[in-house]
């Protein structure tokens, strides 16, 4: 019998041919987990803005490394990675010292200004809409991570309000496949289904 | 004559010296994974461009410049170390505590405990005025909270997070802020060489009375140079609150400050230690002197007749 069990690895991938810098992504995260002003769990950054035919953009939040250095870094060791490949967090553990901030590649981690006397509060970033430790979708669960739609089954916000289609979530292989398809697709038309990807 | 040679006189400044080559070297070229190429270059962009983003190129290519933009470039010049650096603090800078620990019991061992033999236990003589105690004690409250909170970040694996240690980071913070004027006030009364340098009538009052032994000034010289560097370092880490946007730009800036904030944290606390040691535990009889701030004449008279000179110099001078 083989016990080998080849679990998915869920990624994002945002194609910056296809990313209009709408800012739809961003609007979506905020608004579903009701995330607080002066945090984005996820950002849009232009290069060569009003460069004609060199501005490209790119949708980014945190990226679910499979060897994640705040987990590393983490002293409370407040991090664990599900075995779909998602980097969730506990709040109730996070102390808010900011070293997964200055290990993240990505600047995925985000900080609340409402920690004791003022300071910053526990660190917030991309659940990939998987939640968080509190038994799921529990109204605890929605008040510290957002929704969890990965637990209905759900693709997250962002990537099913991306409009052109240029965020996509899912398993690794498969996010690879359709970057493949539209590699070999490039300039013959139309190489999308309006749904799905 | 061997006493007055170059090295006799200047002994404490050489070993201190040659100590601190010798565990940089070992940790600069064994332990640590720095880009320190990268590092040098990005100090004098900073200062002399003022620019903080850490890109000292412009890209070469799309994608270097989306990294840049999008993350902060050079992750590997910095972060790794810091991500190593937070680990083995957690494991081993219990350790280094313990070593010096153990070098002062050995030296106790070795040279005992000094203390004056008093027959006039009434013959007092006021050492410390009430501001001298304030800035000391004030210094020694504040810098015992900073321990505990800083050890409560380095050591939270052991208390496992939660709302205390969550609290007590906050303080870390708040009480590094109210040290700042502190550190100031402790840095101009125990700059005791300042005799040799200033007349100024003000000065000279608040200033400790004594001279400096080579032991005691290095030490004070690393609390005025690494508390500069504790507090330079945590008040921007504090102040620069990046956002997702602002982020790319100040990271590097951040992470680079984060290592002056460990280093400097490493050899501030083995001089203090050490100065708890030499000020305390070698000698009977100081501490009671820093809450009522007078000592007895003889005590003065045995083992620091510099301050007795010093004190009764001024006494002739008001009169």
């Amino acid at each position: 019998m083989n016990n080998n069990v080849d679990f998915s690895r869920m990624k994002f991938y945002c194609d910056e041919n296809l990313c209009i810098d709408c800012n739809g992504c961003v609007v979506a995260c905020k608004e579903a987990h009701e995330v607080p002003v002066g945090v984005n769990r996820r950002k849009v950054i232009t290069l060569n803005e009003g460069v004609v035919g060199k501005e490209i953009s790119l949708s980014m939040a945190c990226m679910h490394c499979a060897d994640a250095p705040c987990q590393q870094v983490c002293p409370t060791d407040c991090f664990y990675i599900r075995t779909d490949g998602i980097v969730l967090h506990d709040k109730d553990k996070c102390i808010g010292c900011g070293y997964c901030l200055f290990a993240c590649p990505f600047g995925a981690p985000q900080f609340p200004k409402n920690g004791a006397f003022g300071t910053k509060g526990k660190m917030d970033k991309c659940t990939m809409c998987a939640g968080g430790p509190e038994e799921t979708n529990s109204p605890e669960e929605f008040h510290k991570y957002g929704q969890n739609r990965i637990s209905e089954g759900k693709v997250p916000m962002c990537a099913s309000m991306c409009s052109t289609k240029a965020l996509l979530v899912g398993d690794a292989n498969e996010v690879a496949l359709i970057k493949t398809y539209r590699a070999a697709s490039k300039g013959k038309g139309i190489t999308t289904d309006s749904y799905g990807w | 004559m061997e006493n007055s040679s170059f090295f006799h006189r200047n002994k404490a400044y050489i070993l201190t010296l040659l100590g601190l080559s010798l565990v940089g070297f070992v940790f600069v070229k064994f332990m640590m994974v720095m880009d320190w190429e990268y590092l040098i270059k990005y100090t004098l962009h900073v200062i002399t461009g003022g620019n903080l983003d850490g890109v000292l190129a412009p890209p070469t290519s799309n994608y270097q410049g989306m990294v840049n933009a999008a993350f902060g470039p050079n992750y590997e010049a910095i972060a790794p170390e810091i991500i190593r650096a937070s680990n083995e603090r957690q494991l081993y800078i219990w350790w280094v505590f313990v070593a010096e620990i153990a070098i002062f019991c050995v030296m106790y061992t070795i040279s005992g405990r000094k203390e004056a033999l008093i027959t006039r236990p009434n013959d007092q003589v006021q050492v410390f005025s009430i501001f001298h105690r304030a800035v000391i004690w004030l210094n020694v409250i504040i810098i015992i909270t900073l321990i505990i909170t800083g050890f409560n970040i380095t050591w939270s694996l052991r208390s496992e997070g939660g709302f205390i240690p969550f609290m007590l980071r906050g303080t870390h913070e708040v009480t590094g802020l109210l040290w700042f004027p502190i550190w100031l006030l402790m840095t101009i009364i125990a700059f005791k060489d300042i005799k040799l340098l200033s007349k100024n009538s003000l000065l000279r009052k608040i200033i400790l009375p004594g001279k400096y032994k080579p032991m005691k000034r290095i030490i004070f010289i690393v609390f005025v140079l690494m508390g500069a560097g504790l507090l330079t370092s945590g008040f921007i880490i504090w102040y620069l609150h990046p956002d997702s946007h602002t982020h790319a730009q100040v990271i590097q800036f951040k992470r680079a400050l984060l290592y002056v904030h460990f280093g400097s944290s490493v050899l501030i606390m083995f001089f203090l230690m050490d100065f708890v040691y030499s000020a305390l535990v070698a000698v009977k009889g100081n501490l009671k002197g820093l809450i009522t701030g007078k000592y007895p004449r003889e005590h003065l008279e045995q083992l620091a007749p510099d301050v007795l000179a010093d004190i009764e110099n001024k006494k002739g001078k008001m009169a």
